[in-house]
């Protein structure tokens, strides 16, 4: 085989951005991706059964004190990845949130700040493109240009019991979803599906946002195609990456360089079946999920949650450290809006409801609307993917991973439950009731300027191999309590900026170049970048 | 024994007003004559062809024995009762069971404490018979409708007495997590159930217009109350509000107060 530019190994969030960009830059570039091309008008559907495909689906060891579930719930599959079945929340993370050891003396600071990814956050807010109000009160300040959407029932009772306790409430956004129609993509319809990929083409994935102009720009996305081993070559650098095919044949695609984009736990699992880039011993460490707590309410009038986007209105009033409270940083409440099998799986959990207590909670169903408490978990050494003896279709070993919430974690769950709960009953629920779960994945890749404790440097190139990526969420040191899909997005158009900066050095110097890269806002994808006009930046 | 059995009406639901079971009905919930089978014409070919199929050919028998569905069939039917259902409106929980165990699909994980699915569902028929042996002293099949209920009973609350050494190699309350989810996944799956419970099902590429106020779009119903009750020797319908515990795993975990015995 022809050796390529870049070869990126997995076309999800990030894949899908560095892609395009690195396509457009002009450079040869192939992705593998482990699932399917998807055809969104056959292959998806607007039903909860009939969805699992967009899910990792492949095996996985779970366990710790607190083990986490995958699939459905963090992990996608085909093109576009964890971008098709997001309910596209895209806060951005506050200034504090890349100096968290500095400020708490606990987690991690980043190697970069917040005004290093500001103008991506920018970019992709608009590339995406992201509706919301016109001021965005927490963090750093800003305003979004697409306008946010209406409410649904879920978003009304948020408002209503935010507003009766004194509490700030962001509406209609910010969500990565069409509020108007944007090009040839239409506004969204409100069937509440957004999980289940969206048929309408009003939700962001890269898929729709990034996948059509890398291939209109030369790249190649080979769908089916599962990585197996990276290969390193005799000067320390890697040669490129051995797959498996749909059929199950084993090629090699040589690579002048490879980027690992295959989220938070087949991002180490690869890395670690290659035995690469692991000489700080923290591959795989520093796994963090989110507290994704669900806080349901029963109301006596009705709120049929399964219209509107479930991601419509959210406060993070509280996301910050407050030095009153027995933990540090803090938490989001946003809306959820569960369609009937998962609110089934919610009352089970919540309610330990089965048999005749089973049918009559869900007979209530459109009395009860639903919010998330979406908390920061700090990151742990011992929260941590490695490898099990099991193996996987194509002879693999499989992910195990483990998984363990600490002192502060507990707490910080606690006061996010509580306070959500307080705010359902502000909204008139009269019955309330949680289920405890968790949300997203990120870290076990880590970021930091220092090889002994940190997997990549600030760009997301590996202190081991001078050719070799990781972009996507397991870079992250520390999660905030913000959605990361927009933070993934615009960490990798920065590190396409950087690669596109640096040029032909990438392929054979050894030389790291750490200065910031120039802005390359004319690589965006036509007719996303130059509209509209934010009132705050 | 008792599987989709509504011939005795004291396996029914009951109207308090008279104190009388009701009779089954095609269509359970407070939403009557709301068929979502009737805005498929409206919905994307895609999604009419999965859910249509789904009504009319649910998967055939591939992966369990002929004991072994019937065994899981009488399981499922007290882990969401249908007896309120006509028997020709009875949603069949097992075939996609069957079909996901053929195709060895799972969920994308699977907890440290729990065998692989397959081997679960081989594993639980031993362990809810033994369950049945040391209360009952039948095999699970031969118990009565309501014996039968409280030896799933004790699954639930994470007390079963029998069995410590398969107890030991699979987590009681994951076990019960997956029996539950995959029998949730096929009831509340199902167009029928959704007629239900008042969801309006797929919606695209049509739209739902009425975002506020929970109100219906114009082919939607309103919603109807009526009471209803238990079957009255039923145990399933108490519910234990588990929101004092903020973490899953603790949860999860819970184990339910002791009960008197009957």
């Amino acid at each position: 085989m022809k050796t390529v530019d870049y070869l990126i190994v997995g076309v999800g969030s990030a894949g899908g951005v560095l892609l395009q960009r690195l396509a457009r830059a002009g450079f040869s570039v192939v992705g593998l991706e482990a699932g399917p091309f998807w055809n969104t008008e056959k292959d998806w559907v607007s039903d909860e059964a009939g969805s699992h495909k967009l899910y990792w689906e492949d095996p996985r060891v779970t366990g710790g004190s607190d083990p986490l579930a995958f699939g459905a719930n963090n992990s996608g599959k085909g093109v576009g990845g964890g971008s098709v079945h997001w309910a596209a929340f895209t806060p951005r993370f506050h200034p504090s949130d890349f100096e968290v050891y500095t400020r708490d003396g606990l987690g991690a600071d980043w190697p970069i700040s917040y005004h290093d990814i500001k103008p991506y956050y920018e970019q992709l807010e608009r590339e995406m493109p992201v509706a919301g109000p016109a001021y965005f009160p927490w963090g750093h300040p800003h305003g979004y240009s697409y306008g946010p959407h209406p409410m649904g029932g879920v978003g009304n009772a948020l408002i209503k019991g935010c507003t009766a306790m004194g509490i700030p409430v962001s509406i209609g956004g910010p969500v990565a979803i069409l509020s108007g129609s944007f090009g040839d993509r239409p506004h969204c319809i409100y069937r509440g599906f957004c999980i289940q990929g969206c048929k309408v083409g009003a939700k962001a994935s890269t898929l729709i946002t990034h996948v059509p102009d890398a291939l209109a720009s030369g790249a190649e996305i080979r769908p089916h195609c599962m990585a197996s081993r990276i290969e390193l070559g005799s000067g320390g650098r890697v040669t490129g990456v051995h797959y498996f095919d749909r059929d199950g044949e084993s090629h090699f695609q040589p690579a002048k360089a490879v980027i690992v984009a295959a989220y938070a736990i087949e991002t180490p699992r690869l890395l670690l079946n290659s035995g690469l880039a692991n000489s700080s011993g923290t591959l795989g460490r520093y796994l963090m999920a989110q507290a994704g707590n669900v806080i349901m309410g029963r109301f006596d009038q009705l709120v049929r949650m399964y219209k509107a986007p479930p991601a419509h209105a959210l406060t993070e009033e509280f996301y910050e450290t407050n030095p009153k409270n027995d933990f540090v940083r803090g938490f989001a409440i946003q809306t959820v809006g569960p369609l009937p099998v998962a609110f089934a799986k919610q009352m089970q959990s919540a309610k330990k409801a089965w048999g005749w207590g089973l049918r009559r909670e869900m007979m209530d169903y459109n009395h009860w609307a639903a919010f998330g408490a979406l908390g920061e978990i700090l990151p742990w050494a011992d929260n941590r993917v490695t490898l099990s003896d099991e193996t996987d279709q194509f002879g693999l070993r499989v992910a195990h991973v483990s998984f363990n919430l600490h002192d502060n974690d507990k707490k910080l769950i606690k006061a996010a439950t509580q306070k959500t709960m307080e705010v359902m009953h502000a909204a008139g629920a009269t019955e309330v009731v949680q289920e405890a779960r968790y949300a997203h994945l990120v870290g076990a890749a880590r970021m930091g300027e220092d090889p002994a404790t940190s997997v990549v440097d600030k760009f997301g190139r590996t202190h081991d191999v001078d050719n070799l990526f990781v972009c996507d969420g397991s870079i992250l040191p520390t999660q905030g309590s913000a959605n990361p899909g927009l933070t993934i997005q615009a960490l990798a158009a920065r590190t396409a900026d950087y690669l596109i900066c640096q040029g032909e050095r990438i392929f054979s110097s050894a030389r790291r170049d750490m200065s910031e890269p120039r802005m390359r806002r004319d690589l965006a994808p036509p007719a996303t970048w130059g509209k509209g006009v934010p009132r705050l930046t | 024994m008792s599987e989709y059995n509504n011939s005795d009406p004291s396996l029914r639901p009951v109207n308090p007003e008279t104190g009388e079971p009701f009779p089954p009905t095609d269509q359970p919930g407070y939403y009557p004559g709301f068929r979502t089978l009737s805005q498929s014409p409206y919905w994307d070919a895609a999604t009419r062809n999965v859910v249509t199929l789904r009504v009319t050919d649910p998967p055939e028998r591939r992966f369990f024995t002929a004991y072994e569905w019937k065994f899981w069939e009488t399981v499922f039917s007290h882990l969401i009762p249908q007896t309120d259902r006509t028997p020709e409106r009875q949603i069949p929980l097992i075939p996609p069971l069957d079909a996901r165990l053929y195709a060895n699909r799972t969920d994308g994980y699977r907890y440290e404490t729990m065998p692989q699915d397959r081997e679960a569902y081989k594993i639980g028929i031993e362990a809810i018979n033994n369950e049945s042996a040391a209360r009952f002293g039948g095999e699970f099949l031969d118990l009565g409708h309501w014996q039968q209920e409280k030896v799933l009973q004790a699954i639930h609350d994470g007390r079963p007495e029998a069995s410590p050494e398969i107890w030991k190699s699979m987590s009681v309350s994951r076990f019960w997590e997956l029996i539950m989810h995959d029998a949730m996944k096929a009831y509340y799956g199902h167009p029928w159930a959704w007629d239900e419970v008042g969801f309006g099902g797929p919606a695209y590429p049509r739209a739902y217009m009425r975002l506020e106020n929970g109100e219906p779009e114009p082919w939607e119903v309103r919603e109807k109350r009526h009471e209803w009750r238990a079957p009255d020797l039923s145990v399933s319908d108490e519910v234990e509000p588990l929101h004092h515990l903020h973490t899953e795993a603790t949860q999860r975990a819970h184990i339910s107060p002791l009960r008197k015995k009957p």
